[in-house]
């Protein structure tokens, strides 16, 4: 197991690498720099800042080094590979909008925030979802079914600053039960940012409970299971459900993951301080060093996620050998 | 137990492909909700199509007088903060967000296909490696991408359908290449290989047209996905160019006034409900009329 | 599935139980709760650019003087300096310091606080963006340079610890307002030293202002608490929590709940609403939203054309959609500064537009709409107006594109991008104006200090700031004048001058209003006061909350 772990780790790395170096490029030959405003910045200020931020390397190859036949320099004396020498130090840099503070910091700080609110979407996506899946395929083709299919249905496809707005015009607006935002502790400040946040996930996760437990149920173990005059729950339960789970438990990493870090909109609508906001923010204020850092967290997450539920699925199903 | 993940049937192969459509229709024309998906979706279509006919104003003569009027028979939905009639807007809106929606989820369809199709056949190392690849597109910050292309392309239709494109396309070719891994070890593949049969035969003759059902849900799914992925475009500001609509950008335009204006989200917002509700009702439908495996329940 | 719904159930029934233990919002008349809109970027003095970190170094930290905003113009008046003299024509300016101000930590503050703050701010190491505004002051722009490393050389001066003195290259009409910039209050070395870039986290920081930052959740609230030690008569507040609500709507709904006590920004399409409550504050600010012109590129290398385009514009059509409150103006210098000449600068005239155009050597046919050119009969191409991403914007480009249809026949495409690309078309557009992508763009100015120079000289040949490529020789001098000039109506004249110059001469650029700001507050918030330069002064305000 711990083997399978460390492999799967192994591998990761070189999917960083590329992935780092390719969003290094692709950053920067997007027009705009961080310290680029409307409001012009004389020239002799400008340098100083770039001196300050190594901003005044050129991004990729050094020519002038060429030039000078200083070999080395043409790579080493570059905003990239000044990066990637921090980046294996654990280095992400400082933040070039947030001036002070460093990348690694804002991470700190919003990562848990998310994280938490993921959590309970999540919980709410399990909790509802599955039950809700299980339903409609026990009772197929019934009222029962087509209710609970159209009402995950309803869930994937509203926008998710819709359902925001909704939810804050019925119980912050008009029934005046819970703040239309905010994120101060107190258990009413998840509540409706929970629910945007996880309607869509409650939506697909039903879906896949149903379509997976329709397949299971007319297997033949469960036949068998029914046949030998078991009792109808504990048949449902322990064989169908069960086995039905699995296909479940595979999204659910990237489901997580995407969960965590996707939440722009409800943090954006809510006032909520996590991290999702900066995966559009960073891009918006060509805040280099956050930009970075944030994929990497993004990647990083998917990684160990889909580490988890392979982990996971061998403890499921013993048949699951984990190579 | 990996089948139970893998749900799609091999019971195909045994019937002939023309009597599995046929039967695939009269399952699909059972699905009441379906069937009704299916004619709003057509619906929809002509009212994309025929926009110019049916918008009693033009999506962007202002008649400053009326502005923000609430909806009355003349604006039947009411006017914008220029004076313009929601309606038409909403129905020229149909046109933008249909053409996205669909052109989006044709493009992604074939470029997922394709490459989904040759990480799933080849198997092995070059598997490993395109596979490997998507991870990265999948973790790439996508909203970098669309700036630039926008800087490349300019702000036309053109930008946004290349991006989104790009975004897309990598969920498809997962799909694909799980539907592809499934159908290669059935027997009938196996014993065309064994037989010496082109790799481009098997591909074009045995694997696509036994994928065709779940590509085409994929389709029913992908379309609403690009209809949405639009309105977030629009809900960060790097949606379509005004004076052009879509329903994502009157949606937005409307989520700025919601307490005020609460019509100029209603409007919109409900056109992308019921249309992505169409379509992922439509896509069960045929999900289920094309798995053969639900025929007796 | 029986599992299951028993802890469904179990959550469905403990959720009630919440319902009781309730929220930290206990409304009492200690403590304010105002929206920021947006993390500050930077509380350090010499890094922050922007109003919302300024806003709260404001009231964090004191500087040389203040503006006396209950006052039409602004008064200058004193703050850590009790006294000032300018000698030597103007080129020496000598702060005389009080001797009873502290630091939050007990230390007293001194003239020497005052140099190592102005030193830093120009220090090429710190790489301040703000350092230009030292430039005037005597080899202040070399030491920024690298070019003089011996700071002893540079006009900053602590005679003893209770006086500061500064000294010019030249004289400079406005250089006392610099001496209000809360980018150059006073900083202690020895923390600064001693934390790095983390000094001004909540548990480092030292100020000496009415107020002290006490927690800084990142990206959500901070919270400013009275400063006891503060020389001046205390604020009636012991608390300021600060959010940073970036989605206007959501403030909206937690001001309207209670949540909020003060919010500085309000949805534009919920104004007409919010209009109609005495709760609904709005003022105009120091600031001019204009239309650039590409002077370079054709057709608009024809001044006549742009005179056409600046007649042809109904200012109220478009302050009125907005909605907003905002003063229809065709002055560059904004109301309610030194120079505003309502008169000066086009205003909507159809029929002399027309004319404007047929002297640009146009013609128009009865039975075709369109402009052809007289001589090569080519018709009047379609034009390109560039704006960055934002509602309001996009509402203005909207209009103009109407509008210019409509009283003039000319056409025109908008092309919106995103800040930073925006920003950087309008930089690199410099390079060869003639084959930028745009003809017109629009930009806003916001007043660094209440003094026309401010303004004008934007639009000087040789400014960063003038992106219409435009440059007027005669323009440039007058308000080099003006610059040095401290008689009253003289430099009045002379900014007459100048803008008539810049506004209908040729015509570079087009303003269009005054930007008016807009804020909610209710009748328990007292003491508050409406100002130009949108200061917020937290020890101003006090609260009189009607509590069972």
């Amino acid at each position: 197991m711990l083997l399978f772990i460390l492999k799967r780790l192994f591998i990761s790395i070189p999917v960083i690498f590329i992935l780092a170096t390719l969003t290094f490029c692709i950053m920067r030959v997007t027009p705009g720099g961080p310290f680029d405003k409307d409001k012009a910045i004389p020239p002799e200020i400008k340098a100083n800042i770039e001196a300050k931020y190594h901003l005044d390397k050129p991004p990729f190859i050094n020519t002038p080094a060429f030039h000078e036949k200083k070999w080395i320099n043409i790579l080493t004396e570059t905003q990239y590979f000044y990066y990637m020498k921090g980046l294996a130090r654990g280095d992400l840099g400082p933040s070039y909008k947030y001036l002070g503070r460093s990348v690694t910091d804002i991470i700190r700080d919003s990562l848990p925030v998310s994280v938490e609110l993921g959590f309970y979407a999540a919980l709410l996506a399990f909790l509802l979802g599955v039950p809700l899946g299980i339903l409609a395929a026990y009772k197929h083709n019934t009222w029962i079914d087509n209710a609970a299919m159209f009402t995950a249905i309803s869930g994937i496809t509203l926008p998710s600053f819709l359902v925001a707005a909704l939810l804050i015009y019925i119980f912050s607006i008009k029934m005046g039960w819970l703040p239309a935002g905010l994120w101060d502790g107190g258990w009413e400040y998840k509540v409706l940012p929970t629910i945007a946040l996880g309607l869509r996930p409650v939506a697909i996760i039903a879906r896949l409970m149903r379509t997976s437990m329709l397949d299971v149920i007319k297997a033949d173990y469960v036949r068998t299971a029914r046949a030998k005059g078991l009792n109808e729950v504990w048949v449902i339960l322990k064989h169908v459900v069960k086995n039905s789970l699995i296909p479940v438990i595979t999204i659910s990493g990237p489901l997580i993951a995407g969960i965590i870090t996707g939440s722009f909109v409800i943090e954006h609508v809510f006032a909520i301080p996590g991290i999702a906001k900066h995966f559009i923010l960073a891009v918006t204020n060509r805040d280099y060093t956050l930009i970075m850092g944030v994929t990497l967290v993004y990647a990083v997450l998917l990684i160990i996620a889909n580490i988890l539920v392979d982990v996971f699925y061998a403890l499921v199903d013993p048949r699951i050998k984990l190579s | 137990m990996n089948e139970v993940t893998q749900k799609k049937s091999n019971s195909r192969s045994s019937s002939p492909a023309s009597s599995l459509w046929q039967d695939a229709w009269k399952r699909l024309f059972k699905n009441k909700a379906a069937v009704i998906s299916l004619f709003y979706i057509i619906g929809i279509i002509l009212v994309a199509i025929f926009a110019d006919v049916l918008a009693p104003f033009s999506y962007e003569v202002q008649s400053p007088e009326n502005r923000l009027a609430f909806p009355n028979t003349t604006y039947w939905m009411g006017t914008d903060i220029l004076g313009r009639d929601l309606f038409s807007r909403v129905i020229y809106g149909t046109r933008m967000s249909m053409s996205v929606g669909i052109i989006i989820a044709f493009c992604s369809l074939i470029v997922g296909t394709i490459y989904g199709s040759l990480s799933g056949y080849a198997g092995g190392q070059l598997d490993n490696i395109l596979m490997r690849v998507v991870d990265i597109l999948y973790t790439f910050p996508s909203l970098l991408l669309i700036i630039l292309i926008r800087v490349i392309f300019g702000p036309g239709l053109f930008g946004i359908f290349l991006a989104l494109t790009i975004v897309e396309w990598v969920s498809v070719s997962r799909i694909v290449r799980g539907q592809i891994l499934q159908v290669k070890e059935m027997a009938y593949v196996e014993a065309a290989r064994a037989v010496g049969v082109k790799h481009q035969i098997i591909i074009a003759r045995h694997i696509l047209p036994n994928i065709l059902g779940p590509i085409i849900v994929t389709l029913t799914f992908e379309i609403p996905a690009a209809i949405l992925s639009e309105s977030f475009l629009s809900f960060i500001g790097l949606g379509l160019q005004p004076p052009f609509s879509s329903w994502g950008s009157l949606a937005n335009d409307g989520f700025q006034a919601f307490k005020s204006y609460p019509y100029l989200i209603f409007f919109p917002g409900m056109a992308i409900f019921l249309t992505v509700l169409a379509f992922n009702l439509l896509g069960d439908g045929l999900r289920d009329a094309l798995d053969p495996k639900l025929k007796n329940t | 599935m029986k599992k299951i719904s028993t802890l469904l159930g179990l959550v469905l029934i403990s959720l009630p139980l919440f319902l009781s233990c309730s929220s930290r919002f206990k409304l009492t008349n200690d403590t304010l709760y105002f929206n920021l809109g947006t993390e500050p970027p930077s509380l350090d003095p010499s890094k922050a650019t922007d109003t919302t970190s300024n806003l709260v170094i404001e009231n964090i930290m004191d500087s040389l003087t203040d503006y006396d905003i209950s006052t039409a113009d602004l008064k200058i008046v004193p703050k850590v300096a009790k006294s000032w003299r300018i000698t030597k024509g103007g080129k020496v300016y000598t702060f005389t310091l009080r001797n009873d101000i502290l630091w939050t930590d007990g230390k007293k503050v001194t003239a020497h606080d005052f140099e190592y703050s102005w030193r830093r701010l120009i220090d090429p190491a710190t790489a301040a963006e703000y350092a230009y505004f030292l430039f005037d002051v005597k080899n202040a722009k070399a030491f920024n340079e690298g070019k003089i490393k011996d700071f002893s050389k540079v006009g900053i001066k602590a005679l003893d610890d209770h006086t500061f003195q500064i000294t010019l290259e030249k004289p400079v009409s406005y250089f006392l307002h610099v001496s209000t910039f809360s980018s150059l209050s006073p900083l202690r070395k020895d923390v600064i030293d001693q934390w790095g870039d983390r000094w001004t986290e909540p548990e480092h920081i030292v100020t000496e202002g009415p107020f002290k930052l006490v927690q800084w959740k990142h990206d959500y609230q901070l919270t400013l608490e009275r400063n006891e030690n503060y020389y001046d008569a205390k604020g009636k507040l012991k608390k300021v929590e600060c959010f940073m609500i970036v989605e206007q709507s959501t403030a909206l709904s937690l001001y309207q709940t209670r949540k909020l006590d003060i919010i500085i920004q309000v949805p534009p399409l919920d104004i007409p609403k919010l209009k109609q409550t005495p709760e609904f504050h709005s003022g105009n600010f120091l600031s001019t939203y204009y239309i650039g012109i590409n002077t370079k590129k054709a057709p608009l290398n024809n001044p006549y054309v742009r005179k056409a385009l600046a007649s042809s514009i109904n200012r109220n059509q478009i302050t009125e959609m907005l909605q907003k409150g905002d003063l229809p103006s065709s002055s560059l210098i904004p109301m309610g500064m030194q120079g505003y000449n309502p008169e000066l600068g086009y205003k909507l005239n159809v029929a002399q537009a027309q004319e404007w155009m047929k002297k640009a050597g146009y013609e128009k046919k009865e039975s075709n709409p369109t402009w052809v050119h007289s001589k090569t009969k080519e018709p009047f191409p379609t034009l390109t107006f560039m704006y960055n991403t934002n509602e309001a914007h996009k509402t203005i480009a909207e209009d103009l594109q109407a509008q210019w249809k409509k009283n003039l026949g000319v056409s025109m495409v908008i092309d919106n991008q995103e800040w930073k690309v925006y920003n950087n078309s309008l930089q690199s557009s410099h390079k060869s104006p003639e084959t930028a992508s745009f003809h017109l763009f629009r930009l806003g100015w916001n007043a660094d200090y209440p003094d026309p120079d401010n303004f004008m000289s934007l639009f000087t040949s040789y400014s960063d700031n003038n992106h219409t490529h435009w440059g007027n020789s005669k323009f440039d001098s007058l308000t080099e004048k003006a610059k040095v000039i401290l008689d009253y109506s003289k430099r009045v004249d002379l900014y007459n001058k100048a803008q008539k110059i810049l506004l209908e001469e040729d015509t570079a650029i087009i303003p269009l209003y005054v930007y008016a700001h807009q804020s909610m507050w209710r009748d328990e918030v007292k003491g508050i006061q409406m100002n130009p330069l949108d200061r917020w002064y937290f020890d101003q305000i006090w609260l009189e909350r009607n509590i069972k």
